[in-house]
């Protein structure tokens, strides 16, 4: 055990480390805000929504993946935003990220993804695809005679 | 109660003695059987508290610790110390927890690479539902293939166990990974088969990987 590690000083070295990458005191202060937690990684991929995925074996499994939703959010992230490619990699499912996973289709019917729309005006509202089985009756006219 | 009786209760008590054991004679009719308690049979533990060691040091300890309050300031030593430590929650929805391929989440209504839907309106699912969320009604398609016209999946009353999508002979109905799925209201849980349709569409990615993933066990 070196001197350094008994004074904990490669803690501090971290420290410096993360609020280095995390783009100095005020970008770390802002990312502490909205994501309350400061983490240093390695940048995995970027999806086409503009969430970034991050990694670093160092946290324990179940916190050493995890993904910074893209700054169009704001602080309207939620976790539905992860899209379909990266939620086997984000849910520990495999390795690969989905640029790196030949296997993985790409039909021409795939659609966009989006995130869940509920309390939005793009909800689901339920209807019936088919005709109804009973259907009131229309009087015809009465022909004025 | 006579002092004999009160003074074998006390004696029954465990003593810091020697062994820390406590000979009890058992009065048996057959001369005298000797019983340890407690018994130092293997795999035997005693786990009620023991009396403090009554020696002068260790008495002289205990008073000194209560004197200058070291209980508080060790607590605070570790509550110190849980401030600087790894926390063992994950931050969701920043980080998310392992899942498996087979996880059964909402509902999806597959297609063929080609863009066909799988659906056949065999009606499987409907039959073997417990809960009996399906609805399906079917109709012969214009180009004469029998396809569902209805195909619809009361999530609400679903308990997700899985038995439409191991019924299904095309792989139609699958419930894919997705459980973020929460809604405000309960109608929108009310899933028809374009939404089942939309979602099949969107998470195909996913779902494929999860049949490739599981392929051997199916």
């Amino acid at each position: 055990m070196s001197i350094g590690k008994i004074l904990a000083l490669d803690k501090v070295a971290t420290f410096f480390n993360i609020i280095r990458q995390n783009g100095g005191i005020r970008a770390s202060l802002y990312k502490l805000y909205r994501q309350d937690e400061l983490k240093d990684g390695v940048l995995v991929g970027e999806d086409k929504y503009g969430n970034k995925y991050y990694e670093n074996p160092r946290f324990f499994y179940g916190r050493n993946r995890w993904v910074e939703y893209s700054d169009n959010y704001n602080m309207n992230y939620d976790g539905s935003q992860i899209p379909a490619e990266w939620f086997g990699w984000m849910h520990y499912k495999t390795d690969l990220p989905p640029h790196q996973d030949p296997s993985r289709p790409h039909y021409k019917w795939m659609s966009d993804f989006t995130e869940n729309l509920s309390g939005t005006t793009g909800q689901y509202t339920p209807y019936s695809t088919t005709r109804p089985k009973v259907e009131a009756w229309v009087p015809k006219p009465k022909t004025s005679q | 109660m006579s002092l004999v009786k009160i003074f074998s209760i006390s004696t029954r008590a465990r003593t810091s003695g020697t062994t820390g054991m406590l000979i009890r004679h058992a009065s048996s009719s057959q001369g005298k059987v000797e019983k340890v308690y407690p018994p130092n049979s293997p795999g035997y533990k005693y786990v009620n508290a023991e009396n403090p060691a009554e020696t002068f040091k260790e008495m002289s300890d205990r008073a000194a610790q209560t004197m200058f309050w070291t209980e508080l300031a060790r607590g605070f030593a570790v509550t110190l110390a849980h401030v600087f430590k790894e926390p063992a929650t994950i931050n969701y929805p920043f980080e998310k927890g392992p899942l498996s391929p087979r996880f059964r989440g909402e509902h999806a209504l597959r297609r063929y690479p080609s863009g066909e839907e799988r659906c056949i309106a065999c009606k499987l699912c409907e039959a073997i539902c417990p809960a009996q969320a399906i609805t399906i009604e079917a109709e012969e398609r214009k180009d004469g293939s029998r396809r569902t016209t209805r195909y619809d999946i009361d999530m609400t009353k679903c308990i997700y166990c899985g038995f439409c999508q191991e019924a299904c002979p095309v792989d139609a109905i699958v419930e894919g990974p997705n459980f973020e799925f929460s809604t405000e209201t309960h109608e929108e849980l009310l899933y028809n088969k374009e939404k089942l349709l939309s979602n099949g569409d969107k998470w195909e990615s996913e779902i494929a990987s999860n049949i490739r993933a599981d392929h051997l066990y199916r």
